[in-house]
């Protein structure tokens, strides 16, 4: 053998051979994607989360000497046609609508991304049977059949669940089998199951933490569209009822005094957008973060 | 001789194209490899080696034929020793590690999985096995992407070995790798093979790497064979018209002429093989009886080792060298 | 007689996360009409930057921060994006690709991608660029190409691609040829076809030939000129033949010392020691002077320059000379 193998440590020299990957703290830190996302929603959710604390009246006590008044020390929002403090209700309503929005994405992520790994796997019958049932759901009208649900089971959340249970899965299905189907190719993945391991996991240790990102970052803002769809509802008087607020119900509200009191409805629905808006840039900058070089 | 180690007989792996036409990725090929053997699998693009190759490790199922190692049939499905013992290592360094896997969870995953040592000697032995390769035992804690190619396929082989096989399939480890680090994974490779004692399958179109390491060489065209031989019988006295058209378009650092195209045309379609035999339309040698009567792999004149798919195997070649 | 092409200085910057780094610096060549140059590189080395810094076309992230490319006594205006070359002064050179795949159009007929140029660069009429078109099918060696003008690229197998796209870039009549490893993706035999092709159009058409590679197999055959490149700067430039029997730079000695060769199987490729600097991190002076037994101090701190050590030989190394005296004693570098 030649002198220039003999000791194999001087092969590689460590500083300039192995590249340093950022750590996830500092690509997160240099996200201003991820930043910016992660302020709004955590500060939306931090105040959604005290509202009993900082919110100074409770959200249902009326005050009719005190109508439609605006900002001022007692409320710091003024007050709604009943006399409502706005700023609490404001908190109570969000805290309600995020709620009802991370809990009916939780049963379509959790399915949908079984079900698409499944498929993208192992494929034959099962995976065809499931994307024609895909296809059928993804055809169906969502509000058509929410408010068909909400004649069905009545008034309220559970109608949202129920409609995001049936519906919201495929698009985790779809996007979790797309990504299973590609990383099944992979030589990675022939060379974890010609090392003796078993198939389920490969499937669940292996493929699953590479293809799930992408899930993650869709449930994002999927939390949005629930959170537009139980407000749409609250708007259409089908969804959470009074007096418990929500920011639909508020914003429907105060449609009728759109010429004189302007701030009822928009302050509701700036809470809205701003929450869109920040779940949006937190799934965008995830997305960035995530992704492996 | 020692014994055989892989046996393929008469292996055939059929594909259906989408036209429902068939596609013979590997041809009636039978082969032995004895235990610690290197092989050399030659060919060029679409020749079947890697078919074959699959085949061996158990990743695609033979249309027809056996695959036996040590004695047994390997069927369908395989036992987790069987599986063990035959690892494949790739050509891509790039997708052959899962980028979200460090080095250590790789390692220690098969290492547990298998129970191949007590858990209290997991980490010792993954720094063992990082030794081995010649990796810095840091190298642990790194994810696929802080690495250069040279030392994903270092990777790559440290995990082949974990599970300590008998024999390692490398499909093309080289061919992505840059000169200069080439030459480390080939060193690596005659080290495992002289300090391990490994069965190597090593396939590869570059006939300067397989003739380097090989102790026994097939050259294969539109998935069959068509010579087989010692390394010095198929290198110095090529019988296949292929074969010498392979060593004379081999890349030479000191060629100062141009070298003359032997080969006319490209290779056909392997859903359109040619009749007779499959290599004739594109041979310089070819003659009236190679367009119906395919030639069959036999020995040349009374050398058992060195074996020949062609009408005139009898004959050197223009491409054979004389000197030692 | 001037060189058709004179490359000057050529300095392209790439921005990569968020730094920017200097991934081809003050690389300078010139070559003669009718002539062959081979670059050779591993990857990375800035080989394949340097041709598209020529052509103009530079990927998004690169800039062409400095240099001039002068063709046939012409300077080309670059432009700060290394883009704009004016349709007039296109039409003296021409690129060949790597992968015929994925740089051919996959819904045009390989006809009218030969065609496009004649046309709308040439200013031909539709018939005559078709013919021009089936004519140069002939002339790059695919048969039947009255046929094949209206295949589509994956239709064609490797080799015919890589012919259809030589053809592409010889419709618009070009002096210089820029080849960008055009047959590392294609089978060996099918290699000997496409560099027979080459030379033989060196000749018809008065051809001059940028050949860029990695496979020091490839050049003595395509090339009498070879210039060998490292972490973007050129370290060794001159005669093929000489710069393969005499390297006089220690990172091309050691190239040719880890090359296999197929008629020597017996000989043990060595490895350069040590790996690939990180561009981002690239120090003075000499970027090879971590992995090189002939560094000394000195190599750190001088900036290094290619100096002729031959006939028309060149080499940036301030030790050739000891290279050299090894090299006489028979040590194996």
């Amino acid at each position: 053998m030649s002198a220039a193998i003999t000791s194999p440590a001087r092969l590689i020299e460590p500083e300039h051979a192995v590249a340093r990957r950022p750590s996830f703290r500092s690509r997160a830190l240099h996200s201003p994607t991820f930043l910016a996302g992660a302020i709004l929603t955590t500060t939306i959710v931090a105040l959604a989360l005290l509202a009993p604390v900082i919110g100074r009246y409770s959200p249902v006590a009326q005050d009719l000497m005190h109508t439609l008044s605006g900002p001022s020390g007692a409320h710091w929002l003024g007050t709604d046609e009943l006399g409502r403090d706005i700023w609490s209700r404001l908190l109570y309503a969000g805290r309600t609508d995020l709620q009802v929005g991370v809990l009916a994405v939780l049963f379509p992520f959790s399915f949908g991304v079984f079900i698409g790994t499944v498929c993208g796997y192992f494929g034959g019958r099962v995976d065809s049977i499931v994307m024609r049932i895909v296809d059928v759901v993804l055809a169906f009208p969502f509000y058509v059949l929410i408010i068909a649900l909400v004649f069905v089971v009545g008034v309220g959340t559970h109608g949202i669940y129920i409609a995001f249970g049936l519906t919201d899965w495929v698009v985790y299905a779809r996007t979790t089998r797309s990504g299973t189907m590609v990383a099944r190719s992979l030589d990675w993945v022939a060379a974890a199951e010609g090392g003796g391991l078993s198939r389920t996991r490969v499937l669940w240790r292996h493929i699953l933490p590479n293809t799930i990102t992408q899930a993650i970052v869709y449930a994002m803002s999927d939390i949005v569209l629930v959170i537009l769809a139980v407000v749409t509802l609250g708007y259409l008087g089908l969804g959470i009822q009074p007096p418990a607020p929500d920011w639909g119900s508020m914003i429907s509200d105060g449609q009728n005094f759109i010429q004189t009191n302007q701030w009822l409805a928009a302050i509701p629905g700036l809470a809205v957008v701003l929450t869109g808006i920040g779940l949006s840039l937190l799934g965008d900058g995830l997305a960035d973060i995530l992704r492996p070089e | 001789m020692s014994k055989a180690l892989i046996e393929v007989d008469d292996l055939s792996v059929t594909f259906r194209s989408e036209h429902g036409r068939s596609l013979r990725a590997v041809d009636d090929v039978t082969l032995q490899v004895a235990e610690g053997e290197f092989l050399g699998l030659v060919g060029e693009s679409g020749c079947g080696k890697t078919t074959i190759a699959k085949c061996i490790a158990g990743r695609v199922a033979p249309s027809a034929g056996t695959v036996r190692f040590d004695g047994r049939e390997l069927g369908a499905r395989r036992t987790t020793e069987d599986r063990r013992a035959i690892q494949m290592v790739f050509q891509d360094p790039y997708s052959s590690l899962n980028p979200r896997m460090t080095v250590r969870h790789v390692l220690s995953e098969l290492l547990t999985v298998h129970r191949l040592v007590p858990r209290v000697d997991i980490e010792a032995r993954c720094g063992e096995l990082m030794t081995l390769v010649g990796l810095p035992r840091g190298a642990l804690d790194g994810l696929p992407s802080q690495f250069s190619g040279g030392q994903r396929q270092r990777i790559a082989i440290a995990r082949a070995l974990t599970v300590e096989p008998r024999v390692i399939i490398a499909d093309e480890p080289v061919s992505a790798l840059d000169v200069s680090v080439q030459a480390t994974i080939l060193q690596l490779f005659e080290q495992l093979r002289s300090r391990l004692g490994l069965t190597v399958v090593f396939i590869s179109h570059n006939l300067a790497v397989v003739r380097h390491l090989s102790d026994r060489v097939a050259v294969m065209y539109l998935g069959r064979i068509v010579e087989e031989g010692s390394r010095e019988q198929v290198f110095r006295d090529p019988r296949h018209p292929y074969t010498a058209a392979l060593l004379a378009s081999a890349p030479r650092l000191h060629q100062i002429e141009l070298v003359r195209p032997m080969v006319r045309g490209e290779p056909p379609s392997p859903i359109d093989v040619p009749p007779g035999c499959s290599f004739h339309p594109r041979c310089p040698r070819s003659e009236e009886i190679c367009a119906h009567d395919s030639p069959r792999l036999e020995r040349i004149g009374a050398c058992a080792e060195h074996l020949a798919a062609c009408h005139f195997r009898d004959e050197t070649s223009p491409e054979a060298v004389d000197q030692p | 007689m001037t060189p058709i092409l004179e490359v000057e200085g050529l300095v392209v910057e790439m921005r990569r996360h968020r730094t920017v780094f200097r991934a081809v610096d003050g690389v300078s060549f010139a070559l003669e009409r009718g002539g062959a140059l081979a670059i050779v590189g591993e990857s990375g080395c800035g080989k394949s930057l340097t041709l598209r810094a020529i052509m103009g076309l530079l990927p998004n992230g690169g800039r062409l921060a400095a240099g001039r490319v002068i063709i046939d006594g012409v300077t080309l205006d670059t432009g700060a994006r290394g883009r704009g070359h004016g349709h007039g002064q296109h039409r003296r050179m021409s690129i060949v690709f790597q992968d015929p795949l994925s740089a051919l159009n996959p819904v045009a007929t390989v006809g009218n991608q030969i065609a496009e140029a004649p046309r709308h660069v040439l200013g031909l009429g539709r018939s005559a660029s078709r013919a021009r078109a089936v004519e140069l099918l002939r002339l790059v060696g695919i048969p039947d190409p009255e046929r094949r003008y209206h295949a589509y690229p994956h239709e064609l197998s490797g080799g015919t691609r890589q012919r259809v796209m030589i053809a592409i870039a010889l419709s618009s009549d070009p002096s210089v040829l820029l080849c960008d490893e055009p047959t590392t993706a294609l089978d060996v035999t099918i290699q000997t076809q496409i560099l027979a092709l080459l030379a033989h159009l060196r000749v018809e058409r008065s051809l001059s030939l940028v050949f860029v590679t990695h496979d020091l197999g490839v050049v003595s055959q395509v090339a009498e000129r070879l210039a060998v490149m490292y972490t973007g700067r050129l370290v060794e430039t001159g005669p093929t033949a000489s710069l393969l029997a005499a390297p006089r730079h220690p990172y091309t000695s050691g190239l040719l010392a880890a090359a296999l060769d197929v008629d020597t199987p017996e000989r043990e490729p060595l490895a350069i020691p040590g790996s690939l600097p990180d561009p981002l991190r690239l120090t003075n002076g000499c970027a090879f002077q971590p992995r090189c037994q002939f560094a000394t101090p000195e190599c750190t701190t001088t900036d290094v320059r290619l100096e002729l050590v031959g006939p028309d030989h060149q080499a940036a190394c301030l030790h050739s000379d000891v290279l050299s005296a090894a090299q006489a004693v028979g040590h194996h570098v």
